[in-house]
């Protein structure tokens, strides 16, 4: 079910950030600040507790995604574990390539023969037949699936997240651009609107936003009851008492969700929490800042497990974005249809490095025995192997991290010459889902698992 | 008195009494027995000569002292008055009437007609009590909305079916059978839970408009989910609109022979409603074609051809068709001869996909659909315009799509003008024009203006290339069709989709992002540097980046420049217009909440109340949420409140039995024939305060039964009642063997029993009719099944029930079908998927059906075995081999033979001759009582001549119980004999049974105080269940 959202009106007055031209300076903090907390609680009864607590660590999923392929002669890995062999487009990986898989050769069949673009993305994570023309039709997504198991017990059920703003007009095919700005679909019929302020995103997580919101809520309505048991007969009270019981009780659950930071820092051994100020309202120019923002506040929600499921567009279909900084003339789009450039390689590089960022930062996090990293699952994709053909016969797939010990890493697997049963996205999908507790019988056009994954 | 576990019926019938232990007569009685009421004086003095003595010898040894048996200290029954006070004396009865009491380790035991004498006089005692105090409203708890009746309350409350309690637990019934009391609908945290959530996902439903909250059948949280929203409204609009010129021609020919088709006296807006035409329209080219002749020029040619049109023939035959056909094609394409056409736009800087230039090619095309292009008039003496060579420079790929032009023929009889008659001939084409525009409305729009084939399904599109953008092009629809009304409603749809969907400067967005980024190709405009850091949407910016479009067209044709103007003016005219009235807005949701709560409290809201949601709202603001998000929070708070959740009935006075409120009232009523919440006129009775006349109460329950909402009362009634309301859930048949059993047959079957009982109720039939019946109703699918002639499906166009498959049967017992009893549902939910079950079915008539109580099987009962194909022996031999038992006998000898009946339909409830062994069956039985009878005929008879009055009871007690929203208690005994009584004096009629009801004590009152009550004893704050007290 969905949880408190911010209202998609907070876009209202949105300033693109390509348009306000050239050369204000933004001065960004340091994302990261040392906290002061760690210290002076007892470590015995610390290390009790963490025992207990560290086993129970939650499994959390990421999908971070970039439109309009990559650099097909850059995107490749060889061998694995420590020796595994990096292409230069994932060399940004190299510190934590033991920590991930480089999947090559699976495809969605129902993003394919639909032309280019919007009809290969909207269904990336949904694995269903799209609509062309005014009505859009998709499927749940993977990350929403997940989010409506596993969303309730934390401030947000997801964080559905872009770097670039949606298109929502047609595209030749005639099958909306809204495709190829969602990848995340709350329903068959409604995608789920994606923030793109780090500030709103940062604070959705904190203060009294999301689920915690439901304290509120639940305070009112139980002043509304108690007053109540003053107008109605004695036989009422009865039944009116069973509802504030049952009030009080699930509001208890919800302030259970304010403990969770103690949790988070049991778990962490005693090393400070990350703490990150809070970002500046509006959009950042720069997209590398931009990104790295979002990047961190993935992070910081994983650790203090204020969310367990993140869904990042770092780069939408058609992607309007550009790249001074790298040196490529062209837009993003414009880009990809010469995708075997140096120029283009350097986009897909700078986008796997946010990635690689992400799955860095989460890896210095101690959690446990190990990392929080090693209870996650980011998902790196694209919508296309090649942008120079729209090819998405095969999609660049990358995943991180092991999902508590479920999920064997440092691994390079091949399914393009599988059969075609034998290399969907879906199956993809349900083995992770199968890992974090949420057994599907199916999804989207999948009813089996991958073999080897 | 302590009155629980009493099945009622039973209870007056005397087929039962408490506990339920005795076995029944083998034919109930068919009257009531109606006992000689004793006075309290004779009860006191048999209470001191028999009840006293007894007790005090059999019982007080266990029930007294410090630490009396199960806690009941019998020393305290000193009087009558005080053993009438004893909340358990029903208990007692109970225990002695049974034989457990006094226990078997009893000092001494009472002889069996002192043991009678006591029993006699508890029982008296009860007589007297039901008299005295009958009508008592009993205690009705306060009762959360079931799952039917929260969808149902969401639905009228929102405006959208959403059921949300789709995935909610089912709710648990109550002893009658019904999941609307107090007694079963209990709250858990799981429950509240889901009811959060809910509640979530209802306000995500929520929009807020310029004047007020409204919800989608969607979730609105993203900015695509406003578009299609109001797209799809707009277009459902569109559609709505007569704008067939046939359908308007046959109209003004109907008008104008009205006397001979027998209408002599119709005005033509009455000719108008008939026809489903615009009555606006309809004068309009009425005036055409019956105002002063024309002698040259197109509105001539129409004139000639519409007198030319021959009348009705005799019998009023339509003999114009043909004729109505050639004057529209003459139209129609005579227009297309003439339309204007506007080509694209170029500047040597901004090329033709250019935003501006394509707002404005659509705006001539737009404001010129009720014009002409006089160039395509062939004068005498004029010279023929040159052919354009290239028309459209600078259009790319990206470009909208070419402008044909229109090519006609030199000499066309249409198009040539007498030399030096240009001016006369224009004046009439540009009348022409004014009423038969080029098209009504453009509900699609590709990028390839002209190309109707590509880009289809873009509805309401701008038709840019890979932006989005809406573009409204109905002027002609708006101008000749709309009434003012309808008018209004198009222009607020249109405005929605501003104020909602924010489609304005999202488009602007949009496309000045797509500006700057795509790195300022050919034909693209820079932007100019924003050293304020403007918002793109704010008006020096939008007028900045104006400017730069001039400087950019610099060379252009001045309409370009007109075109920029226009664009960017009607950008900034409309932010700054959806800016105002959202602010001007923002008190009116403040307003709308307040109305949404009183709607769904079902009365009004206190000052208290009212100021409690503003700050409710105000914290929220103060929280960070913006408006948007703060207005749906207090939708939450709203929806999660137990004044909407429950249905509490709030004290006026603090006395044992006091009136209900009218609102009360109102709602106990909705909720009784409704599931649902009272509508705007029950409430102004409620407000008016006359609701409790029984005149004013009889009358509302009438109209409200005619209402369509009334189709939840033989749904949630019947259906609890006949037990099939989770029909469509049942997943007991084998589909492989019954492949006829397809998900429309299973809903056609539960669909049956609902539109007989809500024919029953609504045609006021009688209600013996849902067993004696000869007519059923059924679809093509449940037809087939039956093997009845595919029914006629009525013509969509008749109005109420169009396109609806279902047809009543009359003959429907020539089928094997009539009434409720041999009706699919409840021979398949009572059949175990390969073999029928006599056992099942007749438990069912004799238990849901009649009323009666039967007690559930002893664990030990051997199985039968699944697949008929595989017994043995017939199934009834199976049965009467069981039945040798005595033990088994004494149960079984109640229903089976009412079951076997129904061996000539299989476990679908089709007909059949032979089971699925192949044996033949045998419908032959002897009920109980004696007499013999054969199929479901048999059982009809049977029933009339020894248990219809069972049935009227069990109807009566039914209905009540449902109405009252609890289990009956024996002080309703009176009201359900009279409810019978009135039944039968008023032939059966169902509305007798409703006016009774809803006029009675019960009905009218509520039971219950604040305090615990005068005598502590009386309630048990443990004990929810229903109890007894005296005033």
């Amino acid at each position: 079910m969905s949880q408190h959202r911010p209202s998609r009106r907070h876009s209202r007055n949105a300033v693109p950030r390509r348009t306000v031209l050239h050369g204000i300076g933004v001065t960004m903090a340091l994302p990261w600040m040392e906290s002061l907390a760690g210290f002076g609680s007892t470590e015995t009864m610390a290390a009790a507790a963490r025992a207990k607590e560290v086993a129970g660590a939650p499994k959390r999923f990421a999908v971070v995604f970039q439109g309009n392929g990559i650099n097909p002669n850059h995107w490749w890995a060889k061998g694995s574990g420590a020796a595994m062999e990096l292409s230069q487009t994932l060399q940004p990986l190299e510190k934590v390539k033991t920590k991930i898989n480089v999947i090559d050769g699976l495809f969605n069949k129902f993003a394919t023969g639909n032309g280019i673009h919007p009809g290969m993305t909207g269904n990336l994570l949904t694995g269903a037949p799209l609509k062309r023309g005014a009505i859009m039709h998709s499927g749940i997504s993977l990350d929403q699936m997940l989010a409506n198991h596993i969303g309730q017990d934390t401030a947000q059920s997801s964080l559905v997240l872009a770097c670039e703003e949606p298109m929502t007009g047609y595209h030749e095919t005639n099958f909306s651009n809204a495709y190829g700005s969602h990848i995340s679909w709350q329903n068959a019929d409604s995608p789920m609107p994606n923030e793109m302020y780090p500030s709103l995103a940062f604070d959705s997580l904190f203060e009294n936003r999301g689920n915690m919101r439901n304290v509120s809520v639940l305070d009112r309505v139980k002043e509304r009851a108690e007053s109540l048991r003053r107008q109605i007969a004695s036989t009422d009270r009865a039944k009116l008492d069973e509802y504030l019981s049952s009030v009080r009780d699930v509001e208890r659950g919800v302030e259970r969700l304010r403990v969770e930071k103690d949790k988070a820092e049991d778990r962490a051994n005693g090393k400070p929490l990350l703490t990150m100020k809070r970002p500046d309202n509006g959009l950042p120019e720069d997209l590398r800042v931009h990104a790295q923002l979002m990047a961190d506040i993935v992070a910081m929600a994983f650790q203090t497990d204020k969310t367990r499921v993140v869904s990042l567009i770092l780069a939408r279909d058609l992607s309007a974005l550009y790249y001074p900084f790298l040196d490529v003339r062209e837009a993003h789009h414009g880009a990809s249809h010469n995708d075997t450039s140096e120029g283009y390689e350097r986009i897909a590089r700078f986008h796997l490095s946010q990635f690689a960022y992400l799955a860095q930062r989460l890896d210095e996090m101690p959690e446990g025995e190990g990392t929080v990293l090693d209870n996650c699952c980011l998902l790196y994709l694209s919508n296309m192997f090649s942008g120079s053909k729209h090819d998405n016969s095969k999609v660049p797939l990358i995943t991180a991290g092991g999902l508590g010990g479920t999920l064997e890493t440092g691994r390079t697997l091949h399914f393009a010459d599988a059969g075609d049963e034998n290399r969907k996205l879906c199956s993809l999908y349900l083995g992770i889902m199968d890992r974090m507790d949420v057994k599907l019988a199916a999804f989207g056009d999948a009813d089996s698992r991958l073999s080897l994954f | 008195m302590l009155l629980t576990a009493i099945a009622f019926v039973g209870a007056l019938s005397g087929v039962v009494t408490i506990g339920a232990q005795r076995a029944a007569p083998a034919i109930p009685k068919p009257a009531i027995p109606k006992p000689a009421i004793q006075g309290p004086a004779a009860l006191g003095t048999r209470f001191d000569t028999v009840v006293a003595p007894f007790v005090k010898t059999y019982c007080l040894e266990c029930h007294s002292g410090e630490k009396p048996e199960a806690e009941l200290d019998l020393s305290t029954l000193t009087s009558m008055t005080a053993a009438a006070n004893e909340p358990r004396w029903g208990l007692i009865l109970e225990m002695l009437e049974s034989g457990e009491m006094p226990a078997d380790d009893a000092k001494e035991q009472p002889a069996p007609h002192t043991r009678a004498q006591a029993v006699a006089w508890f029982k008296d005692l009860r007589t007297y009590e039901v008299a005295r105090n009958a009508g008592d409203p009993g205690v009705v708890l306060a009762r959360r909305l079931n799952n039917a009746e929260y969808n149902y309350t969401i639905r009228d409350l929102t405006g959208v079916d959403l059921q949300p309690s789709r995935e909610f637990p089912a709710d648990p019934s109550n002893p009658a059978g019904f999941d609307n009391s107090g007694e079963s609908l209990t709250m858990s945290p799981s429950l509240l839970k889901k009811y959060l959530a809910a509640s979530r996902d209802i306000a995500n439903h929520a929009y807020l408009n310029a004047d007020g909250i409204r919800f989608a059948p969607h979730s609105m949280l993203a900015d695509v989910d406003a578009d299609k929203l109001f797209v799809h409204r707009i277009i459902d609009f569109y559609h709505q609109q007569n704008t067939s010129y046939a359908a308007y021609f046959a109209a003004a020919w109907r008008h104008k022979h009205r006397a001979a088709l027998g209408r002599p006296r119709a005005t033509l807006a009455d000719t108008a409603t008939d026809a489903k035409v615009s009555a606006k329209y309809l004068a309009t080219l009425w005036d055409v074609l019956e105002g002063p002749r024309e002698t040259v020029g197109p509105i001539a040619r129409v004139q000639d051809r519409w007198r030319a049109l021959p009348a009705p023939g005799p019998k009023g035959e339509d003999t114009a068709a043909g004729g109505r056909e050639a004057l529209q094609n003459y139209i129609e394409l005579l227009r297309a001869k003439i339309e204007p056409r506007f080509r694209n736009l170029v500047a040597p800087g901004v090329n033709a996909a250019q935003q501006p230039f394509m707002i404005w090619r659509n705006v001539q095309f737009a404001t010129h659909r009720m014009t002409f292009d006089p160039a395509q008039l062939q004068v005498g003496s004029e010279p023929r315009p040159e052919p354009i060579v290239d028309p459209e420079p600078g259009n790319n790929q990206f470009g909208p799509g070419p402008t044909p032009p229109v090519v006609n023929a030199i000499g066309d009889p249409d198009l040539v003008v007498p030399a030096g008659e240009r001016a006369r001939y224009e004046a009439q084409f540009a009348r022409f024009s004014r009423v038969f525009p080029d098209m009504f409305y453009m509900q699609e729009r590709g990028r390839h203006y002209f190309d109707r084939v590509h880009d289809r399904g873009r509805y309401l599109d701008a038709g840019f290339h890979s932006l989005m953008g809406y573009f409204r092009d109905d002027q002609p629809l708006y101008e000749l069709v709309l009434d003012t009304a309808q008018q209004q409603a198009l222009d607020a749809l249109w405005l929605d989709m501003d104020v909602v969907g924010n489609v304005t400067s999202r488009m602007y967005q949009q496309y000045i992002e797509n500006q700057t980024s795509q790195g300022g190709g050919r034909g693209r405009v820079v932007m100019p540097p924003n050293p304020n850091n403007d918002l793109v949407t704010s008006e020096p910016r939008v007028k900045a980046i104006e400017a730069a479009f001039v400087v950019a067209a610099e060379g252009g044709e001045p309409r370009t420049f007109e075109a920029i103007h226009q664009y960017f003016g009607f950008i900034n005219d409309r932010l700054r217009l959806v800016e105002r009235l959202r602010r001007e807005a923002e008190p009116k949701h403040l307003d709308a909440l307040a109305a949404f709560a009183q709607r769904a409290y079902r009365r009004p809201l206190t000052p208290a109340e009212r100021d409690d949601l503003r700050r409710h709202y105000q914290q929220a603001r103060h929280d960070g949420l913006d408006h948007d998000a703060a207005i749906r929070e207090s939708l939450v708070v709203i929806l999660m409140s137990p004044d909407f959740l429950y249905r509490l009935d709030l004290l006026t006075t603090d006395s044992d039995v006091a009136p209900l409120s009218g609102y009360a009232l109102a709602s106990r009523l909705s909720y009784f024939l409704w599931s649902t919440l009272p509508d705007d006129e029950l409430l102004a009775r409620a407000a008016a305060g006359d609701l409790r006349k029984p005149g004013v109460m009889a009358a509302q329950a009438k109209r409200m039964l005619k209402d369509p909402r009334a189709r939840a009362l033989a749904v949630e009634f019947g259906g609890n009642w006949l037990d099939f309301r989770r029909f469509q859930d049942i997943a007991t048949v084998d589909r492989e063997r019954f492949p006829a059993f397809s998900n429309e047959l299973r809903s056609a079957m539960f669909e049956e029993p609902v539109r007989l009982l809500l024919d029953v109720m609504q045609a006021n039939r009688p209600v013996l009719d849902l067993l004696y019946a000869t007519d059923t109703f059924v679809n093509p699918v449940l037809a087939k099944h039956y093997g009845m002639p595919p029914p006629k499906t009525s013509t969509a166009s008749d109005g109420e029930g169009a396109g609806d498959t279902w047809t009543r049967v009359t003959n429907a017992q020539a089928y094997g079908r009539g009434g409720l009893l041999p009706m699919a549902a409840f021979l398949t939910r009572n059949a175990p998927g390969l073999r029928t079950s006599p056992v099942k079915r007749g438990n069912w008539v004799v238990k849901n059906v009649l009323g009666e109580h039967i007690s559930p099987p002893p664990p030990t009962v051997p199985q039968l075995p699944q697949d008929e194909a595989k017994l043995d022996l017939p199934l009834r031999q199976m049965m009467e081999r069981h039945r040798a038992d005595p033990q088994c006998a004494a149960c079984h000898a109640k229903f089976d033979a009412m079951g076997l009946v129904f061996e000539g339909y299989g476990p679908v409830g089709e007909r059949r001759q032979t089971d699925l062994a192949n044996r033949p069956v045998d419908v032959t039985v002897t009920f109980p009582g004696g007499s013999q009878g054969a199929g479901v005929a048999g059982l009809r008879d049977y029933i009339r001549a020894h248990r219809q009055r069972q049935f009227v009871d069990n109807v009566s007690g039914k209905l009540l119980a449902f109405a009252l929203s609890r289990s009956l208690v024996l002080t309703d005994g009176p009201l359900v004999e009279d409810m019978s009584r009135t039944l039968a004096a008023r032939g059966y009629r169902f509305d007798s049974l409703l006016e009774r009801i809803v006029t009675s004590r019960q009905f009218l009152n509520k039971r219950g105080s604040l305090s615990t009550g005068h005598d502590p004893k009386r309630h048990d704050p443990q004990d929810s269940r229903p109890k007894e007290s005296r005033p």
